[in-house]
């Protein structure tokens, strides 16, 4: 874990997201209890923990996709630039368009690639006529690592490509949406290590526009490509603070066992 | 013996197959079930099978071919002017059946000894009183070629009978012992009766298939006996629908042709549009409950008889349409109309699209939905630019089922709709359609010599022709929809 990005300084102390005593319940189940994280703007923040610990659940409180699921509860505050996005007042499909998310299987629309690229500027009018699509569409693919391998083949369709293929197209896909925060959902359990370095290096890059959250199950990735961690467990947000700290001198036991593979 | 005696025989001989075979195998073991080479019981049902498949085989060959054999010959035996064309060879058959038939009924009621009916000739008995008195009427006098006809018919049938007999036994007996001899412990039974159970379900899936070809070949050879007595290409050119029983008829389809693609086109209209938005409101936006109530009373329709939907057609929609629209809107005064019927069927339709659509819609993956919703798409966008693409060959199917349903509907047509065949562009004008065509020359007085009975079958090999063509057009759809995005 000597990595050179690992002690870089943490450049931004703004909070795009402050969550506080965040309960999320699914039915009976209590899956998320009492959780506290800030996001900070431009910067890259990771959730690692054991399976089922309730990372997915809690980052997609953050776009509020746990509206779709009809058993599912939430109690809490979320400010989003010191709005909160539970509020009656919030439209949770403008929210959505500002909080993008990856999900953790590719979900290409069977659609041309090109069309599942320009998806998101299309329904939220973000260009005035086709050569500017085709700009954002291009600059995308180009940003996703995608570019080169389907530049002449835009109109096949993106469910055709290779698995770790249509993960960088819905990466694709959601920054081509413009959103202020992107959420990813291990977003390389399906890549092979070279198309992860891509996106790890993708991701650094978009740090320096958006907020990025990602979930992972890669101790290694968790400490190359984040600013901050949050170690979850049991529903519980056991530790939380910058990655250089969590990794190399964590205050919680529970933290250190994770890390060091006693716990997962 | 009697084929219930015979098969009640059958199924003695199998069941002791099934018993000695299962014994034999565990003998050969010394006892040990585990040394055999399959579960004793396979060893019994091959046994068993042994003696059902020929024996079962040989009793419905025998009973198939016996009658056409016997039939052939004594029809080749009664003089040239009884049998002379295919009808009338039909109606003497059917007396000598009947004469036959009657002879036995006398002698099981003993009014007659079988010496008697075996011997007896026109000359000294009055067949026609004797049989009337043991409950057979006959229409006419018996001649006596029918009469000995009818004789040498109850001799072969009972000389049929007694080889049919001897010959199954023989087979069952054989396949017992052969059956049994093979139960050995390393006789690999359960190959063997998995091999039957295959058999078994391809003549099933066969049955089908055989079916259908028979059917086209019986509709084929007639309407080419139709196109023999009916040019071609006033059949399907010729604009007039006038079928006229005392001959010189039009018998153009172009009229009912049109009223079958009109009527099925308004009823797609409605059905389409209801059907389909009725599916994604299930599925897309209908809480459980409202779901859980909805869906069951809107398939309640599917089971409602086609007929009582003809009685609404009749009482209810016509009459509303003609005085709220044709009437008011100077089309006409008629009840049964293009509208009447389309919109009836388009109803009736509307279950079989919703719910056939729901379940595909239900069937296109979460994370489509998911992936949508968290680029920012409203529920409408996701279902109008990623469901129901991904949803669309299905629909096209159930469309597609629903039009063959529309054009292949008859009930509702006669009642709605009337029996008109004009060419009219007014939908509440009367029209009517192919199908009520082929009931209405096949209903009543038919000969089936004259072409305005045959054109039943050249209507019907057209639509045979056009719902193939319809599914033809469905599978080109789905397969080029898959190249697009799979
Ligand atoms: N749709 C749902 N309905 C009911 N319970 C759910 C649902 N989704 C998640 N849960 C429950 O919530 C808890 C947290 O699940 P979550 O998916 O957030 O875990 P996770 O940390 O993302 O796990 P993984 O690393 O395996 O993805 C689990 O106990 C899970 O069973
Ligand atoms: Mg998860």
């Amino acid at each position: 874990m000597k990595d050179m990005r690992m002690e870089s300084r943490v450049d931004s102390t703004v909070n795009k997201i402050e969550a506080r005593k965040v309960q999320v319940y699914y039915g009976a189940t209590h899956a998320i209890k009492d959780v506290d994280v800030d996001i900070a703007d431009r910067a890259v923040t990771a959730f690692i923990g054991p399976s089922g610990c309730g990372k997915s659940t809690f980052l997609r409180c953050l776009n509020r996709m746990n509206d779709t699921i009809a058993i599912c509860r939430v109690e809490g505050q979320i400010l989003l630039e010191g709005e909160d996005i539970y509020d009656r007042r919030v439209d949770p499909v403008q929210l959505r368009a500002k909080v993008g998310m990856v999900f953790q299987k590719p979900n290409p629309f069977p659609k041309s690639i090109y069309d599942n690229v320009a998806y998101g500027p299309r329904i939220h009018g973000l260009t005035r006529n086709k050569a500017e699509l085709d700009q954002i569409v291009e600059d995308c693919l180009r940003k996703a690592a995608l570019w080169n391998e389907v530049k002449d083949r835009l109109s096949a369709p993106g469910t055709g490509l290779s698995g770790g293929q249509q993960q960088r197209l819905c990466i694709a896909r959601a920054i081509a949406t413009q959103p202020e925060v992107l959420l990813m959902d291990e977003p390389c359990s399906a890549l092979d290590p070279i198309a992860t370095a891509q996106v790890e290096e993708l991701i650094d890059e978009l740090r320096h526009q958006f907020s990025v959250v990602i979930v992972t199950h890669s101790m290694q990735q968790a400490a190359r490509v984040s600013q901050h961690t949050a170690f979850f467990h049991l529903g519980h947000l056991v530790e939380f603070g910058e990655t250089g700290q969590i990794f190399t001198n964590p205050k919680d036991p529970r933290t250190e066992s994770y890390i060091t593979g006693r716990i997962g | 013996m009697s084929v219930a005696m015979l098969l009640a025989v059958i199924g003695v001989l199998a069941l002791t197959g099934f018993v000695l075979s299962r014994q034999r195998a565990l003998a050969s073991a010394g006892g040990n079930s585990r040394a055999l080479h399959s579960l004793p019981n396979y060893y019994g049902w091959n046994g068993a099978i042994w003696v059902l498949v020929p024996a079962l085989a040989g009793l419905s060959l025998w009973l198939i071919v016996q009658p056409m054999v016997v039939e052939s010959r004594i029809s080749a035996d009664l003089p040239a002017a009884l049998v002379a064309d295919d009808s009338a060879r039909a109606l003497t058959m059917a007396d000598v059946r009947r004469v036959a038939g009657g002879l036995d009924q006398a002698v099981a009621q003993g009014a007659m000894s079988e010496a008697k009916a075996r011997e007896m000739s026109t000359g000294a008995v009055d067949v026609r009183a004797v049989l009337a008195n043991v409950g057979v009427a006959l229409g006419s006098n018996v001649s006596p070629e029918v009469l000995s006809a009818a004789q040498d018919y109850r001799a072969m049938t009972a000389w049929g009978a007694a080889a049919r007999t001897i010959l199954i036994l023989v087979l069952a007996v054989a396949g017992l012992f052969w059956g049994v001899s093979r139960a050995q412990q390393d006789y690999r039974a359960r190959i063997a009766v998995e091999r039957v159970v295959l058999g078994i379900l391809a003549l099933a899936s066969s049955i089908a298939v055989f079916t259908t070809f028979g059917i086209i070949w019986s509709m084929a050879s007639e309407t080419y006996d139709f196109f023999t007595k009916y040019p071609i290409q006033d059949f399907f050119f010729s604009l007039t629908w006038s079928p006229n029983f005392r001959g010189n008829s039009d018998l153009g389809m172009i009229p009912l042709l049109w009223g079958t693609l009109y009527i099925s086109a308004v009823s797609l209209l409605v059905a389409v549009p209801i059907g389909l938005f009725t599916a994604i409101y299930l599925a897309e936006y209908a809480s459980k409950p409202v779901r859980n109530w909805v869906k069951p009373l809107i398939e309640i329709i599917a089971g409602i008889p086609t007929v009582v939907f003809g009685i609404f057609a009749l009482v209810t929609v016509g009459p509303a349409l003609r005085d709220w629209f044709a009437e008011p809107l100077g089309l006409g005064n008629s009840g049964s109309s293009v509208m009447t019927a389309g919109i009836v069927i388009g109803i009736l339709n509307v279950p079989f699209i919703s719910s056939l659509s729901d379940d595909i819609i239900n069937a296109v993956p979460q994370s489509l939905r998911d992936g949508s919703y968290g680029l920012g798409a409203t529920k409408s966008e996701t279902v109008r630019q990623v469901i129901l693409p991904a949803a669309l060959r299905g629909i096209v199917g159930a469309v597609l089922m629903a039009a063959s349903r529309a054009i292949g509907e008859t009930m509702i047509v006669v009642m709605g709709a009337g029996a008109a065949a004009q060419l009219s562009l007014n939908p509440f004008d009367a029209l009517t359609t192919m199908t009520v065509k082929i009931v209405g020359q096949l209903t009543g007085d038919t000969d089936f010599a004259s072409p305005e009975t045959l054109v039943a079958f050249a209507l019907g090999m057209t639509l045979f022709v056009i719902t193939l063509g319809l599914n033809v057009f469905a599978l080109y759809i789905v397969w080029k929809y898959k190249e697009q995005y799979e």
